[in-house]
């Protein structure tokens, strides 16, 4: 049994100005195993933020249906930890707060968070900040608190929604590259949305490609690359390479005449 | 040289500037300076008759004279002592009735016309009919003051609440927070620069209100002294009870509610500084 599996997902929703009805997801399936990494490609507008949202229990599904370790999806829970691509950290609260928040609302002993909180800070990179505010650290930074903060609550999955695509492009790289080590030593299981390939490919173990609007898995991909990962020996390996050509001429096959990555954020 | 004798002296400037711009005592008092100089200079040249504009000098001593017989401290305690009251019901009120408004979707749209309606019944507007219910009494100023801090309050409230960002209330859910918890740990202090506003401008609103109040129901406090001594052709009087109106308000936000909102909104970065104003 999957850790995450999705069957026949389908999402209507009415356009309350035209009164119209637009199907944003058409008929998605898939599953996600324990501990594994898989990244949902797909164009801009193609509806894997909805199929996300409807992971994460934010927003409900027309027909089909979403099971986490063998049971249904019904709002959101801290099984299913997300990070934004707007951080969503809470300003009000340090970078210490914003890491036990999950644990606190979970009813978690102040002491024993505090040891799990130096944990992930210290997986993370950001001991030492404990006591600044989300506001003082860099986009970076920001970032590596809100998959810190996901990772404390020890989720079933984590949800990543276009995690890096509001940082630059350098730090975007060295985030990626952090992101696996941290996958390589704690192997959450990973539910990660992008629209970049280059991405998709270099962190993911699956990468399920998505159809545009109304969305279908086009196809899933898997990524025959060694673990640990690195941007530089990436970047020299053919099978890297032939993957990255292989997804972009998929995507691009999908909307004729444009190239899959013209509206990369 | 000369060229650099004078980059010196820019730069000597500069400094001197910064300085004075870092001083608490002249950033707080500098800008009266030219008002008051002004006032004296119009005041001394006679521009008006001395029975209707009277200058700094003759002003400040009658300050001192209404100290020393302790009619302006025991008006000024008078009208502060009606000015916590009417806040404190004010807020008391104002603040969970905003929360519940703002909260639920039926009791926003049942209650948000009554809002705008009521909100634009200025306050003075209700003074007749107060009046007429509970007399020339304490309870008449403090319904008045109470009934202009609520409106906005709520209003500030509603659209503080509206402003909190979706992904926040999303990730507090997804991390396991309640729904409880959601207002207590994200909606609250996320409001929180919207409901700072809303106070001060409740206060703001409040504060005239009193005065306003005082003027017509009074037997005392400073909106009291000011419109009696018209009723006297005192015209010292007035001026020092508008300096005094002035000053309190300044205090009120130096002391309180500025540092408030520097402890808590700006240390949390939700407020940008102007950049134009820096």
């Amino acid at each position: 049994m999957s850790t995450l599996e999705i069957t026949n997902l389908h999402k209507e929703f009415v356009d309350v100005y035209t009164g119209e009805t637009v199907t944003a997801v058409g008929d998605v399936s898939f599953g996600i195993e324990q501990g594994e990494f898989v990244s949902i490609l797909g164009p801009s507008g193609c509806g894997k933020t909805t199929v996300l949202n409807i992971v994460a229990g934010f927003d409900t599904q027309t027909s089909g249906t979403v099971h986490v370790d063998g049971r249904a999806v019904d709002g959101p829970s801290p099984e299913r930890g997300v990070v934004f691509q707007s951080f969503a950290l809470f300003p009000w609260k340090t970078v210490l707060g914003n890491v036990i928040f999950g644990l606190r609302m979970r009813g978690v002993p102040r002491r024993e968070r505090d040891v799990i909180a130096q944990q992930y800070l210290q997986l993370v990179g950001l001991e030492g900040f404990e006591r600044k505010f989300p506001h003082e650290l860099s986009g970076g930074m920001q970032q590596r608190l809100g998959v810190a903060r996901v990772l404390a609550n020890e989720p079933a999955v984590m949800l990543m929604d276009e995690p890096f695509a509001s940082v630059d492009a350098q730090t975007r790289r060295k985030l990626q590259e952090e992101l696996t080590g941290i996958f390589e030593t704690k192997r959450p299981t990973v539910f990660f949305v992008t629209h970049d390939v280059d991405e998709a490919v270099f962190l993911a173990d699956r990468v399920v490609v998505l159809s545009a609007r109304p969305s279908r898995v086009s196809e899933i991909v898997t990524v025959p690359l060694e673990r640990p990962r690195q941007w530089r020996a990436a970047l020299d390996s053919a099978e890297f390479r032939h993957t990255v050509t292989y997804l972009t001429d998929l995507l691009a096959g999908d909307e004729p005449g444009v190239p899959a990555d013209v509206d990369r954020a | 040289m000369m060229l650099d004798a004078k980059v010196r002296r820019a730069q000597r400037r500069q400094v001197w500037a910064h300085r004075l711009g870092r001083n608490r005592l002249f950033r707080t008092l500098g800008p009266f300076v030219p008002v008051v100089l002004l006032w004296w200079i119009v005041a001394e040249a006679e521009v008006f008759p001395s029975a209707f504009f009277v200058g700094p000098d003759v002003v400040l001593s009658e300050f001192g004279e209404l100290i020393r017989k302790g009619i302006l401290p025991s008006y000024l305690s008078d009208s502060l002592i009606r000015l916590r009251n009417g806040v404190l019901f004010g807020l008391l009120i104002g603040i969970p009735a905003g929360f519940v408004v703002a909260m639920s979707y039926w009791a926003r749209k049942l209650t948000w016309p009554l809002l705008m309606f009521f909100q634009a019944i200025a306050d003075i507007a209700w003074l007749p009919i107060v009046i007429v219910w509970f007399g020339h009494s304490l309870t008449a100023v403090t319904f008045v003051i109470v009934y202009t801090i609520v409106f906005p309050l709520m209003i500030s409230i509603v659209s503080g609440v509206e402003q909190v960002p979706r992904d926040l209330v999303r990730a507090a859910r997804s991390l396991g927070a309640s729904r409880f918890r959601v207002f207590t740990d994200v909606i609250a202090p996320g409001a929180l620069p919207a409901v700072a506003t809303g106070i001060r401008t409740g206060l703001g609103y409040g504060w005239r209100a009193l005065i306003a109040a005082e003027i017509i129901i009074g037997a005392s406090g400073i909106g009291f002294m000011m419109f009696d001594a018209r009723r006297a052709g005192d015209v010292t009087h007035v001026f020092v009870g508008m300096i005094v109106l002035g000053v309190l308000w300044y205090a009120l936000d130096a002391l309180i509610l500025a540092p408030f909102e520097r402890s808590t909104i700006q240390r949390w970065g939700m407020v940008r500084t102007a950049e134009v104003a820096r």
